[in-house]
């Protein structure tokens, strides 16, 4: 216990190592006050047209499609559509009918959807005829939102992994490690000091950002500190490795910016595009922060059957990891002392 | 004069290679490269898909595009996620069965477009009016955004760092009382450091974009990434000169770069607007960045004059900033 009391206070002098943990809750705060209405727009069709161009009824069945934008002159209308900012698909009269004008870098939905946009004008009537069963979803499924959450607390967790890691580095520059080195300490008592320290923070962070932006039922409660402890251990775990592999200071930047998008990237992509009871989502568990992201995401969606698989995962990945560690670390002091 | 500025390089550079700068622009740029061909060209939005119900095969002239399901529970599991779209075609007409998405417009498309695959109504192909296919733009894009990051995040860090270093080795002191001016010492990084950068601007579009888009977008290119290396590594010559505990910035300021250029990325590359972005200096940056990518007209001669007047103040603030360390340190 002395141990990480005599850590404690080495970090309680520094000012910018607190304001870190801090930064994820602020984040935190600043998505929550982003209003919904411009996250919404995103996943609506967007339309252009030009003043005084459509009739009334085209513009009326525009507007029913998707969001319109009203440009002056064809030319404001051209540069909107160029723009690869948007996907937005131009529409201008064509004798009696509508036609599309797009980019041509438009993804596959937009693209179907503007060279099909004057059958769909035409078949307009054909829609009153049929009916219509469309079932309510569970929960307002804003998903750009629930994904810039999950990033913001994957990012939370990842302090413990940054803290660590830049701690190490700092004791291997000031030659801290050398007196590590003799001082009556096993590696356990050095890993479970570094690690506590790491952990507890982290947890601390992503604790606080959860609460600032998740909304959790209380059945969720347990599940989701599990899942933070469980992601914020392996987080600090990664920091003491990438501490006792970079030698400098910046080759430490290196490792955590690549690991930091390691982390954080692929498990967008896979909660995108894999899908879900697919071999490529098992094989994209041996990257233990997808675990923690589909876990993130689900609690989010009001869905969480799988939570028990993930936390399984995230589990093996911590013993797996750490015995590693400890493996590796015997390994290279036996080296030394030859 | 000029001896003593070869040897400030000749310095420069070897602290450069000892910090690992080169294997660090080396990395991100194989990671990022690897990402882009591997991973972000190929993302793509789908269309809805059609699921049709239709046990007595009534529908015949039925669309290609529509696939078709075996019973009725198949049905409502595949529509259930809000994007795909089922007909069930059991009755006397057909009935359209889908999740709401949370936005009507999107839900009345939705059903427009189920119907149309029903029958084999003909269409005019939209006007296509722009120079890119969605490869290149994909490319353009995502090139501009790593670009932009690099130099934000990770060209302040690479000159701030080594200042640092030479700081507590005590080169400051020891400049204070050598015959040398101090502009040189913070030219000599500067342009260390600009050269890098501007090589791995090169790379990276050429990389990306391929030999021939690359090199036309070139020129323009270089020009912004002159302008935004220069003023990121004036910004963390100060930041280092200035701060007595560097390191654990270093570590906030990777993570406020992430947190500061989401909100650019977002207006910048999505349809989310938000007036406020203008007050948000990187935002102009950044959108110069990419409309060299596009190959579009960039910025006004305001956007340049205030660039060259942040870079001279930058420069007199980082330069103060010196002689006070140099004073301090006696």
């Amino acid at each position: 216990m002395r141990g990480i009391y005599y850590q404690l206070k080495n970090i309680r002098r520094d000012k910018m190592c607190i304001l870190s943990f801090l930064l994820p809750v602020i984040v935190g705060l600043a998505i929550n006050l982003l209003s919904d209405v411009s996250f919404s727009t995103l996943g609506e069709m967007a339309f252009g047209i030009v003043q005084n161009d459509l009739t009334e009824e085209m513009a009326d069945w525009v507007e029913q499609n998707g969001s319109v934008t009203l440009y002056e002159d064809m030319d404001g209308l051209q540069k909107a559509i160029i723009d690869p900012a948007t996907q937005m698909i131009g529409v201008v009269r064509d004798g009696g009918t509508i036609k599309a004008i797009l980019s041509g870098d438009e993804f596959q939905l937009y693209k179907t959807i503007g060279d099909k946009l004057p059958q769909l004008f035409e078949e307009r009537e054909a829609m009153n005829a049929v009916t219509i069963e469309v079932h309510s979803a569970q929960r307002d499924n804003l998903l750009l939102k629930s994904l810039l959450i999950a990033i913001t607390m994957v990012t939370a967790m990842f302090m413990g992994c940054t803290f660590n890691a830049m701690s190490i580095i700092g004791e291997k520059e000031d030659g801290i490690s050398f007196i590590n080195e003799i001082l009556p300490m096993t590696q356990q008592e050095y890993v479970f000091q570094k690690i506590s320290l790491g952990l507890v923070s982290g947890i601390l962070s992503t604790v606080a950002t959860a609460f600032v932006c998740m909304r959790i039922e209380i059945g969720q409660l347990f599940p989701l500190l599990l899942l933070i402890v469980l992601s914020a251990f392996i987080s600090a775990l990664i920091g003491m490795y990438i501490g006792r592999f970079s030698s400098g200071l910046m080759v430490g930047i290196v490792y955590i910016k690549m690991i930091m998008i390691f982390f954080i990237a692929p498990p967008i992509l896979f909660y995108l595009m894999v899908p879900a009871d697919s071999i490529g989502r098992i094989l994209s568990y041996l990257l233990p922060s997808s675990a923690t992201f589909y876990g993130l995401m689900e609690m989010m969606n009001g869905r969480e059957q799988n939570i028990s698989t993930y936390l399984a995962v995230l589990l093996i990945h911590c013993v797996a990891w750490l015995l590693i560690y400890f493996i590796t670390g015997y390994r290279r002091k036996k080296v030394y002392r030859v | 004069m000029e001896y003593s500025f070869l040897s400030l390089l000749k310095k420069d550079f070897k602290m450069m290679l000892s910090s690992k700068f080169l294997l660090l622009i080396i990395g991100s740029l194989v990671l990022y490269s690897l990402y882009i061909n591997l991973v972000y060209i190929k993302t793509d939005q789908a269309i809805y898909p059609v699921y049709l119900f239709d046990p007595a095969e009534s529908i015949e002239n039925a669309s290609s595009q529509i696939i078709r399901v075996d019973n009725m529970e198949e049905l409502q599991l595949r529509t259930s996620d809000g994007y795909a779209v089922g007909i069930d075609a059991t009755g006397a007409e057909p009935k359209i069965i889908m999740v709401a998405s949370g936005l009507d417009s999107s839900d009345q498309i939705r059903t427009a477009y189920a119907l149309s695959l029903l029958s084999p109504g003909q269409s005019t192909p939209a006007e296509v009016i722009g120079q890119n296919s969605k490869e290149m733009k994909s490319r353009r894009e995502i090139t501009s955004e790593f670009l932009f990051f690099e130099l934000a995040a990770v060209g302040f860090l690479g000159l701030a760092s080594t200042l640092f270093k030479e700081k507590h080795m005590g080169v400051i002191r020891i400049h204070g009382v050598m015959p040398i001016s101090k502009s040189l010492f913070i030219f000599s990084k500067l342009i260390l450091f600009l050269l890098a950068d501007l090589v791995f601007a090169f790379l990276l579009t050429v990389i990306n974009l391929g030999l021939a888009t690359g090199l036309s977008v070139l020129p323009a290119i270089l020009v912004q990434t002159v302008i935004l290396s220069i003023i990121m590594a004036l910004v963390g010559f100060f930041c280092a000169a200035w701060l007595p505990d560097f390191r654990q910035f270093s570590l906030l300021y990777l993570v406020l770069a992430i947190f500061i250029t989401t909100p650019v990325f977002l207006v910048g590359q999505t349809s989310i607007t938000w007036n406020w972005i203008n007050y948000h200096p990187m935002y102009h940056l950044f959108m110069a960045i990419k409309n060299a990518y596009f190959e579009m007209p960039i910025g006004e001669t305001v956007y340049y004059i205030v660039c060259v007047v942040f870079i001279v103040a930058l420069f007199l603030v980082a330069h103060k900033t010196l002689t006070r360390e140099m004073a301090k340190e006696g």
